[in-house]
């Protein structure tokens, strides 16, 4: 049974004549925990671009659910969700309101304008925001007067709340310390959250930097001036593989 | 030779030379006849009449201003949010529309704007009289497409990212657009919205000057009638009514997540909308149009206008605009320069409250009674009353300033006056030229103001051809205001750009 989720046709993509991603192929299936490996440049965070439907490649296809993007509709498309390298939180609202922006594709009108009045209560993201080791007493505040490692997690229980199929996540683990960042792992790549299993993602694609994270991925796929290098299992991983990219 | 190197400092003072032809024409146009006229006018403001008679008339007076102003502020605050949205990039961006429809809502926005309040409560007033209502809707006019402007670019600082990240969550399109621009929208209100209700309040004074009624009545009556005792009475009470709004609006504190007050805010937004809709509707079905059918037969009027004559109006426009930004730009710095002790300073900031409290029109009637009317009054008139709101921003930003290189250089043993030229001006003058900029903006706008009374430029001929039914007339020397307004707007934006 085909069980491929996402799928990249032959992408290239150029930007400013300079050619980033160069017939770039891959096949996420169903399930999958990918670690992407690179150099900083080496075209991971245009991947996860491409991905996620934000950058159009200049040439190629990206398929989900064997469907070109375009012939998606917005449900479907709510099926991804990117934990960004810059974060992208909107500075002007809070912790809070931030992590239930999560929310918008599944909610109404009226649960907008409850969020941005702070007029309910809003459990679940509290759930997610205690997963995300986040401290209520940073609920209310705003995004500019919280710590890096803060704004990292807001950003993280963003994403998981949405409760998406796939998650594409570009260097999560920066600003958190050793302790968080193996939470944060379990989180995104364990499924933690048992009691509600429809919110975890099953299949994750993580773009990092730190090798000895590498151990609870399925996949490695290593990337350099836009091109693959290689697509392998973890457990296949080896030196002369890392001295491909690095 | 040393070329001559100018930098924002000399460029804010450099201005000052409009003074010379200005004084030339104004020293060959002075006489003595209402010299004791000015005398009576300066000594009543010592001496304002206040009987029961004159309090009651106040009271009601200042009501009518009030509420003309506080509704015309609603009106325009709540509706340039809206259009403010519908002119930013934003909302085409979420919603995928063509930007053909961004273009024609901001070209719509830019010629609507460019005419000043008077002169759509002038042909209002015309068209359907005299009445509470034309007040609100003269003011809002402008003002919705001035406070839409301030709106949209604030809507502008949206970060890419921001809309990115929304958007690629797939949200419903309202939901987003209402997530990105909660913040800015209510921001915008908090720092801009409560100037402008002053800026209301101002306009419905003029525009009592004109007839509509309020305090600006009673104002102009007591000209005319030379009781200037009762005229500084009426402008003292509304001294204090600016003064009282300001504390007011000083004290409140709008906080984004007092749920109470946003439901409140909300509330009033959806009241209003609805209540100028039903009043739209109201005007629509109980109207029958029977003046319009009288403008328009009105309309195939000839016009009497020369080619030449209406250059030359067009020039004494451009060339009154150019003076009176002069002076708004040169006169506070010089002036705080030269006279920088605490006692002057004090003196400098009642005279620029009393520039911003009298109306242009009555400051130009004062002045009329020692001076001929001519183009360089009007200019002094109209760059007095600009100097008086440009020295407030200065002294306000000069005060918050960090004094920290004025200390150094004084302590040095340079000169007081260097030390806050260099030590401290020159670090406010660059924001200080791109406010005037801005100012320059409205400056061409009111030259409607004074060309009426001072009969000088477009001004002028409006008023001529309004008074004759001359509506062709009107037509062209209203496209010909809204294209120098427009020309001005753009090039006060390219040098705004450079400057910020």
């Amino acid at each position: 049974m085909n069980n491929t989720l996402l799928e990249l046709e032959n992408i290239s993509y150029k930007y400013k004549n300079n050619l980033i991603l160069n017939k770039v192929n891959l096949k996420i299936n169903s399930g999958e925990k990918i670690a992407l490996l690179g150099k900083s440049g080496s075209g991971k965070t245009t991947l996860i671009s491409v991905l996620n439907g934000t950058i159009k490649p200049t040439q190629g296809v990206v398929k989900l659910f064997n469907r070109s993007f375009e012939e998606l509709d917005r449900k479907q498309k709510c099926k991804i969700t990117t934990i960004w390298q810059d974060l992208r939180l909107i500075e002007d609202l809070t912790a809070e309101q931030n992590v239930n922006c999560g929310l918008l594709a599944e909610s109404n009108f009226y649960f907008a304008l409850k969020n941005l009045l702070n007029i309910s209560s809003f459990k679940k993201a509290h759930k997610y925001m205690q997963l995300c080791r986040l401290h209520s007493s940073i609920y209310d505040k705003k995004i500019r007067e919280l710590s890096g490692g803060q704004k990292q997690r807001v950003a993280i229980a963003r994403s998981l709340i949405q409760g998406s199929n796939i998650l594409l996540a570009d260097e999560p683990f920066n600003n958190l310390d050793p302790k968080l960042i193996t939470t944060i792992k379990n989180l995104l790549l364990d499924n933690v959250d048992k009691n509600n299993k429809k919110n975890s993602p099953k299949t994750t694609l993580v773009a990092l930097h730190r090798l000895d994270l590498l151990n609870d991925f399925d996949k490695v796929i290593g990337i350099r001036d836009g091109k693959i290098f290689f697509n392998i299992k973890t457990t296949n991983l080896k030196k002369i593989h890392l001295d491909k990219i690095y | 030779m040393n070329k001559l190197k100018f930098n924002y400092t000399s460029l804010s003072f450099l201005p000052i030379l409009v003074c010379i032809p200005l004084g030339y024409q104004l020293i060959t146009n002075i006489h003595f006849g209402g010299l004791k006229l000015f005398q009576e006018f300066l000594i009543s403001a010592f001496n304002p009449k206040i009987d029961n008679e004159i309090i009651i008339i106040v009271i009601n007076r200042l009501n009518e201003t009030i509420l003309i102003g506080f509704f015309s502020w609603l009106l325009s605050i709540i509706f340039g949010a809206i259009f403010g949205i519908l002119s930013s990039n934003i909302f085409y961006k979420i919603f995928n529309i063509p930007n053909f429809f961004f273009i024609i809502i901001r070209v719509f926005l830019t010629i609507i704007r460019s005419i000043h309040e008077i002169i759509w409560g002038i042909l209002l007033m015309q068209i359907y009289g005299i009445n509470f209502s034309i007040g609100i809707i003269a003011i809002c006019i402008p003002y919705i497409a001035v406070n839409s402007k301030v709106f949209a670019e604030q809507l502008e600082t949206i970060k890419y990212e921001s809309f990115e990240s929304i958007n690629q969550i797939n949200a419903p399109k309202f939901s987003t657009l209402l997530t990105l621009i909660w913040n800015p929208i209510i921001n915008t209100f908090k720092n801009f919205g409560l100037y402008r209700l002053e800026c209301s309040i101002r306009s419905t004074v003029i525009l009592g000057l004109f007839g509509i009624g309020g305090i600006g009545t009673s104002i102009l009556l007591s000209f005319q009638t030379l009781n200037f005792r009762e005229l500084w009475t009426y402008l003292w009470s509304l001294a204090i009514l600016i003064i009282l709004s300001g504390l007011i609006f000083k004290k409140i504190k709008f906080n984004n997540t007092n749920k109470i007050l946003s439901i409140f805010f909300i509330l009033v937004f959806f009241i209003t909308i609805l209540f100028s809709f039903s009043y739209f509707l109201y005007f629509i079905f109980n109207n029958n149009f029977e003046n319009f059918n009288y403008v328009s037969s009105l309309f195939k009027s000839s016009s009497y206008l020369g080619l030449f004559d209406f250059l030359k109006l067009i020039l004494e426009t451009i060339i009154l605009s150019l003076l009176s930004t002069g002076i708004a730009i040169s006169l506070p710095p010089l002036l705080i320069g030269i006279f920088d002790n605490n006692t002057s300073i004090i003196f400098i900031k009642f005279f620029a409250f009393l520039l911003r409290l009298i109306p242009t029109p009555v400051i130009l009637l004062t002045l009329l009674t020692f001076n001929n009317p001519s183009l360089s009054l009007a200019a002094l008139t109209l760059g007095l009353h600009n100097a008086g709101i440009t020295s407030k921003l200065l002294l306000t930003n000069l005060d918050s300033q960090d004094k920290r290189y004025y200390i150094a250089m004084k302590s040095l043993g340079i000169s007081k006056k260097t030390s806050w030229l260099l030590g401290l001006f020159s670090q406010q003058a660059k924001s200080y030229l791109a406010y005037c900029a801005y100012r320059s903006d409205i400056i061409i706008r009111e030259t409607a103001i004074v060309g009426v009374i001072g009969s000088v430029g477009l001004g002028w001929q409006l008023q001529e051809s309004l008074s004759s039914f001359a509506f062709q007339e009107v037509t062209i020397v209203l496209i010909a205001y809204s294209s120098i307004a427009i020309v001005g707007e753009l090039i006060n934006g390219k040098i705004k750009n450079s400057l910020t």
